[in-house]
């Protein structure tokens, strides 16, 4: 379902003699299967996350998602394929604030599923999924943080997306409704056999992932070899 | 949900700058409007009046002057002409129409024009009579008077009223009020929509019998030598119709010659006066509108390009969910679209409410009757040339949205 294969990615520069770089060998996850990404602040989970959404990409190195290289794709492919395979949940939610929340909802069905479809219908329905019936005409501020964090999940899942890539989701809720949130995660991603890959620092949620991925060491700094770029040039 | 209620909502989330941004438009685009329609709706209506005469007939002077006098009762007359030069244009056989006109006294303001009961009986160019009577009958006997339409309206003058001439052209206070010569309404006009709503019609001799019973007194009151028998009687001008206008040229010629005064074709002055004199204001004003509009662009411009700065994070949301930078740039686009739409109808309402407004004013001080929700052909083509610019300011931030990279604009907070 997701295979990065050794990829590597220059993210500017550390000092005038060197640049930072994430170097991956290899990671793989299966279809159906979920992730927890961990390791300290600034260690490379949220690089390996918008990896594989496409919304990076890498300098070297094959990113395969859902059978496809996304190396191969154009910009404007690449929006296609994130909108149609991967929901993407935030730790700061990233609702938009003129919309209600089952507008919120429908924009992504819009974007994310290009068939004709009745969108509010989809999006009713999807909502209810998370306990949000009665919310649906709410706008963000209007909405506490756990439910908007549901109406982001609701988002994230309405296209039929087989991949959910969630970026610390409970990062900015109190324990209680972050525990209620992880378990929504779970199983609205084991409801459809989805995919599931979270970052998260919460070792308590990590732990209760069936698999975890330590991404320590994928950032390093290098020295930029002058000789070598110049001649390359 | 079509991109058109996404852009909505935006525009409505954020009323208060949007609504600002629709006004600033909307005065430029009102300006246009009213400054181009009033622009085609005076040339027109002049137009109607000078339409009316090939020739008029006056004493040496300004032709312009004795157009004004004598056919928009606004100017003071150039000079008078014998009587008998009246009747000689009469006889002659290329006139179809002709008509003198005495003027030297007022009313609240409005000019008392003394003339003769074939006034009246002028058709326009396409045949049908000019003048209808709304009430009563044309005058029959001396000091029996025809209002305009906007007189009576003004004056609150009715049928059989009686009112005293005041010596003059204009309302001057102190100005001698002929008190021994009362005219009588007999008739009053239905609207023309020209200058001729704006003045009272009597009879030529009742003017001839005031002025020369007042120049008797006069003279017996100083001691001077009473009048020896009756001085020559005479007109301020003489309208005429020629049965063919192709004539006019020719026939002024010979006017000019065969007579002391000058003949004038109405049509060429007020053309003249309209390129010479309404037209360079007009095009300062037209410049002055078309500089607000540009300004009012650029607000467009600038408001989206910050709209869509304030937005990046939004912008990054969209193409996280799957939306192409097309998608977010037509979003945008669209969203200029509706801001330049909103400016440019308020704008329309706003020029054409506002003509609607003062076209009674606009009527009242000058005669010509406008018809404010006429939109004219020079107001669409202006009206497409804002909405292009306005097109075209939205642009920008546009392209603006459709250059963004997400993955740094997603780390924004709300």
């Amino acid at each position: 379902m997701i295979r990065l294969n050794k990829v590597s990615l220059c993210l500017g520069n550390a000092g005038p003699s060197s640049s930072v770089q994430f170097h991956l060998p290899s990671f793989e996850v299966e279809e159906g299967e979920a992730v927890a990404l961990t390791g300290p602040s600034g260690c490379g989970k949220s690089t390996l996350l918008n990896l594989t959404a496409g919304l990076l990409r890498a300098d070297k190195g094959e990113v395969q998602v859902a059978g496809v290289n996304l190396a191969d794709l154009s910009p404007a492919q690449m929006d296609r394929h994130r909108g149609s395979h991967c929901g993407m949940v935030f730790q700061s939610f990233h609702l938009l604030a003129p919309f209600t929340a089952i507008e919120n909802v429908c924009i992504g069905l819009r974007f994310g599923c290009r068939k004709r479809l009745n969108l509010q219908e989809r999006a009713a329905e999807v909502l209810s999924r998370v306990g949000l019936e009665d919310r649906m005409h709410a706008r963000p501020d209007q909405l506490s943080v756990g439910e908007r964090q549901r109406v982001a999940i609701a988002r994230a899942m309405v296209s039929g997306a087989s991949i959910l890539l969630a970026d610390e989701p409970t990062g900015s809720l109190d324990p209680e409704t972050g525990g209620e949130i992880f378990k929504l995660l779970r199983e609205v991603a084991n409801e459809n056999d989805r995919t599931l890959l979270m970052v998260t620092h919460d070792e308590t949620l990590a732990a209760k992932m069936p698999r975890t991925f330590d991404c320590s060491g994928l950032f390093r700094s290098e020295r930029i070899n002058l000789e070598e770029e110049t001649a390359a040039r | 949900m079509s991109f058109l209620t996404m852009a909505w909502r935006y525009l409505q989330f954020r009323w208060l700058v949007s609504l600002l941004t629709i006004s600033g438009i909307a005065i430029g685009v009102a300006l246009v409007c009213a400054v181009l329609a009033l622009r085609e709706e005076s040339r027109k209506a002049l137009s109607r009046d000078a339409g009316l005469y090939d020739l008029v007939v006056g004493g040496k002077g300004s032709p312009l002057q004795l157009v004004l006098a004598s056919v928009y009762h606004l100017d003071s007359p150039t000079g008078n002409l014998p009587y008998s030069d009246y009747q000689k244009i009469l006889r002659d056989p290329r006139v179809f129409w002709a008509a003198p006109v005495g003027l030297g006294d007022n009313y609240s303001g409005y000019r008392i024009v003394g003339t003769e009961a074939q006034f009246f009986d002028l058709p326009d160019r396409s045949g049908k009579p000019f003048f209808r009577l709304a009430h009563g009958q044309v005058f029959r006997d001396r000091f029996e008077v025809v209002l305009g339409s906007q007189v009576a309206s003004s004056t609150n003058l009715e049928i059989g009223d009686l009112f005293f001439g005041t010596h003059g052209l204009v309302e001057v206070a102190g100005a001698e009020v002929h008190r021994d010569f009362p005219y009588q309404v007999s008739g009053i006009l239905a609207p023309t929509g020209t200058a001729q709503d704006r003045a009272i019609f009597g009879t030529l001799s009742s003017v001839w019998e005031i002025h020369e019973t007042e120049d008797r007194l006069h003279s017996a009151i100083q001691g001077s030598a009473l009048l020896q028998g009756r001085k020559e009687r005479e007109t301020t001008a003489i309208l005429i119709r020629l049965k063919t206008p192709g004539l006019r040229l020719w026939m002024a010629d010979e006017i000019r010659e065969g007579t002391d005064g000058i003949a004038a074709v109405p049509i060429n002055e007020i053309l003249r006066f309209q390129q010479g004199i309404i037209g360079p204001v007009q095009r300062v004003l037209l410049i002055v509108a078309a500089a607000v509009v540009a300004v009012a662009c650029l607000t467009v411009l600038i408001t989206l390009y910050q709209a869509a700065e304030r937005r990046r994070r939004d912008i990054a949301i969209l193409r996280s969910l799957g939306a192409l930078p097309s998608e977010v740039a037509m979003l945008v686009f669209t969203e200029g679209l509706l801001l330049t739409a909103g400016g440019i109808l308020f704008g329309l309402l706003l020029g054409h409410g506002g003509l609607a407004a003062t076209a009674l004013a606009f009527q009242e001080a000058t005669g010509l009757m406008l018809d404010p929700w006429r939109i004219p052909v020079t107001e669409l083509i202006a009206l497409a040339i804002m909405g292009m610019s306005g097109a075209t300011a939205s642009l920008f931030p546009a392209i603006f949205s459709y250059r963004r990279t997400p993955i740094h604009d997603l780390r924004l907070s709300e």
